[in-house]
């Protein structure tokens, strides 16, 4: 081991030491304390519950000359991409890592995890989106000890939905990693020309602005009902739930889709069509940012992305543009986002340096660093997050806290049932989406009978499939 | 005699194995057909014997699962509703292609069969569909089509065929299957005239010149020379056509993925859908494996024909 230089990460310093006893015995300290105020945190109201976690202190040490493979998506950011590379590489440098960041685009991301999965092979640590560790369990390490770190140093609390998809069985197997969050980006000078000042705040003045933008010849509130990984399902879902209607009961196997709410909810997406939103079932996620730089829509609901390139890249709307909520239903706010967390893989020969880069690459510091450069396209899944100055900042922008504001009611697909390998498969398989889509055939007047009853045959042939 | 060729036996057994191996004719056929065996047995019979294997289990990505019989099959036919859509769209699909794809690979192999200037370079180009990658290919049309910046529409309107804005490819069940036919059958043509091409290039000019001394119109020439003597290499490219457009993956899948709401998806992507994003492979691997008898019967029935005589 004399050959193995052993860092300890000193948060106070933001950076890592080498170890001494004295160190160690503080940190092992700092971890129990940590450990034992999870309880008390939570009973003041100022957590969420903790699993009894695994009385571990071990901080995990990077190994000079190890090398680490990392795959994620491509970022819709580019120069996030740029900050996430920078800082990998820094933390090579200063340990004596080899790290290379592998992109893929986030639709293909699945593909190639199923296939390290199987093989079980592959990248040290892979970006898992939404509920994939309840899908690729066995596969994903246990970081409940750095999850607990993490919480020690960034506020305690994980961000809800992503504690829900990284904690499996009650042992994190993914480390909290961002959320992108998902609100509508919309044409303020169209608004104003159908004589509308702001944004919907309700579904149901969404429709009459939808009606007002049409009656003026205006580019249409227009947004995907098809197969996009991130827009359909931030989209469809939430609407789906602010009526009160649901997938799956809270026991997670219940299908309780075909409801009274659901009708509502459906109800209204086809009054909305029929007075003029435009749904595009072929539209993937890039497709509604493409409309909108292009001219063609005045509203859509995406993440940060489209703002963010108008304001840095093309400079055409970005001031006649401006970000909202997701509009609320009569059973209140609800909003999905896309949500990202890293895996380190059980394959990984270097899990202990895997995971000191993931704990460095979520230092405070750092990530605010990461955020910063995203411009709000992210937004950080731990408490001590919720302040970041790109939001609420002197210099922050005050068109993007709208997307802050749609974190705290963000939930995950399949709730109120907790995340599991079947909320997963229904979530591929856009059953939600696609039972609007189909009620929003031939503009608004699709079957809504059928598509609830086919939506529901689904779900069953998913939730009540012996295995 | 007898006593020399006792002899010579005898020398034989007394010789080292590798030896009465590499004598004996027999011996020497199974020892060459080992490097074929193996790589038949590594990368046909052992990812076929294991798909079929993990079609009758509850496997699921990260676990082998147990042998459930032929669960996952029923599961499919009685339960599983799009999984019917995608087993009719893999019929459609193939079966109108085939179609297509095989009139205009003809059509097209009787012209570049023809003298022309430039026929080289025209010979060349026509298979540029099949030589460029399919993804790449596919998402140029899947811009073609796409209903904001449609080429297509814009070409359609300009020319009077329909009206503003034109339709929306992708966005109903009729005209996104259409599409996807569209795009496949640009795809496989060259396959089809190339092939067609080699086979009409080894047809003897005599038979046509002594049909036209005996009075034979073009289409009796066609009819009665060129059809018969292209009949093994057309039932070569239909099958393997056929069996290549029925486990197609690409088009469908980068064009549309199964959208609108799972009425495109064909067997491929639906086995995909579950296999890999859904993390059922038992199913999956189910779902890919449902036409396997079919072809088996259809691929025997193709080398009947081609073996048996006029």
């Amino acid at each position: 081991m004399a050959d193995r230089p052993e860092y300890f990460f000193d948060f106070e310093r933001k950076d890592w030491v080498p170890w001494t006893r004295r160190k160690f015995l503080g940190a092992a300290g700092a971890v129990a304390a940590g450990l034992a105020a999870g309880p008390l945190l939570e009973a003041c109201g100022g957590g969420t519950a903790q699993p009894a976690a695994t009385p571990k202190a071990a901080i995990p040490t990077p190994r000079s000359g190890a090398s680490i493979n990392l795959l994620q998506w491509v970022h819709f950011v580019p120069a996030a991409d740029t900050e996430f590379v920078r800082q990998a590489s820094e933390f090579g440098s200063k340990f004596g890592v080899n790290v290379k960041v592998e992109r893929i685009t986030a639709d293909q991301l699945q593909t190639r995890t199923a296939a390290a999965v199987e093989a079980n092979s592959g990248p040290d640590i892979i970006q898992m989106q939404y509920g994939w560790p309840h899908l690729y369990t066995t596969a994903c390490e246990d970081v409940t000890n750095e999850v607990n770190l993490l919480k020690q140093r960034l506020g305690g609390a994980v961000a809800p939905v992503n504690d829900a998809f990284c904690k499996v069985d009650g042992i994190y197997r993914a480390v909290p990693y961002t959320i992108v969050p998902n609100a509508w980006t919309w044409r303020t000078d169209y608004f104003q020309k159908a004589g509308i000042t702001e944004f919907p705040k309700t579904w149901d003045e969404f429709t009459q602005a939808a009606s007002k933008i049409k009656t003026a010849n205006l580019p249409p509130i227009a947004q995907t009902v098809g197969h996009a990984y991130g827009d359909s399902l931030t989209m469809w879902n939430p609407v789906l739930w602010s009526f009160g209607g649901k997938e799956v009961n809270a026991d997670g196997k219940t299908v309780a889709i075909n409801s009274k709410e659901t009708r509502n909810a459906v109800q209204w997406a086809q009054n909305a069509v029929k007075a003029g939103f435009v749904v595009h079932p072929e539209w993937l996620d890039p497709d509604n940012n493409q409309a909108y730089h292009a001219d063609r829509i005045s509203a859509t609901l995406n993440g940060a992305s489209i703002y963010i390139r108008e304001k840095v890249e093309f400079k055409k709307f970005d001031k006649l543009s401006d970000n909202s909520v997701v509009p609320a239903g009569p059973k209140g706010l609800f909003t999905m986002n896309l949500i990202f967390n890293h895996a380190v893989m059980k394959w990984s020969q270097e899990k202990d340096t895997a995971k000191a880069l993931l704990l460095y690459l979520m230092d405070k510091d750092n990530y605010l660093k990461y955020t910063n450069i995203a411009g709000g396209y992210n937004a950080g899944p731990f408490a001590g997050f919720d302040n970041d100055p790109v939001f609420f900042g002197p210099t922050a922008d005050p068109k993007m806290k709208a997307f802050q504001q749609v974190v705290k009611p963000g939930k995950w697909p399949g709730w109120p049932a907790p995340p599991s390998k079947q909320t997963a498969q229904a979530q591929t398989q856009y059953i939600v989406a696609d039972m609007f889509a189909k009620s929003l055939q031939n503009n608004g007047t699709g079957d809504m009978e059928s598509s609830i009853k086919e939506a529901e045959s689904r779900l069953k042939a998913i939730f009540e499939r012996p295995t | 005699m007898a006593t020399v060729a006792r002899r010579a036996e005898g020398a034989v057994e007394g010789r080292p194995l590798h030896v009465r191996l590499l004598s004996s004719e027999r011996g020497l056929g199974y020892l060459l057909l080992i490097p074929t065996l193996t790589l038949l047995v590594v990368f046909l019979a052992y990812p076929f014997v294991f798909g079929l294997w993990l079609s009758l289990s509850s496997a699921e990505l990260t676990d082998l699962g147990r042998f459930i019989g032929l669960a996952n099959y029923k599961f499919e036919f009685t339960v599983d509703k799009p999984f019917m859509q995608a087993l009719t769209n893999t019929f459609l699909y193939t079966g109108v292609t085939t179609v297509f794809k095989l009139t205009l690979g003809m059509a097209m192999a009787l012209l570049l069969n023809q003298v022309f200037p430039f026929q080289r370079f025209v010979r060349a180009a026509l298979l540029l569909p099949w030589i460029i990658p399919t993804v790449l290919s596919t998402l140029a049309w899947k811009w073609m089509f796409d209903p904001t910046f449609s080429v297509v529409n814009w070409a359609a309107v300009h020319l009077h065929l329909v009206s503003f804005p034109g339709p929306n490819w992708f966005g109903s069940t009729g005209t996104a299957l259409t599409a996807l036919m569209i795009v496949n059958t640009w795809r496989g043509t060259p396959f089809y005239a190339i092939a067609f091409l080699a086979g009409l290039q080894t047809i003897p000019v005599d038979l046509y010149e002594a049909a036209r001394v005996d009075g034979a119109r073009r289409w009796h020439q066609f009819t009665h020379i060129t059809l018969p003597m292209l009949r093994p290499v057309l039932l070569v490219v239909l099958l393997l056509s056929t069996i290549l457009t029925f486990g197609d993956f690409q088009v469908p899948f980068v064009l549309t993925n199964g959208a609108p709401f799972n009425s495109t998806h064909v067997l491929s992507t639906y086995s995909y859908l579950w296999g890999v994003t859904g993390g059922a492979i038992g199913l999956g691997a189910s779902v890919s494996l449902v036409l396997f008898p079919l072809l088996a019967i259809m691929v025997a029935g193709v080398l009947l024909l081609i073996r048996r005589p006029e």
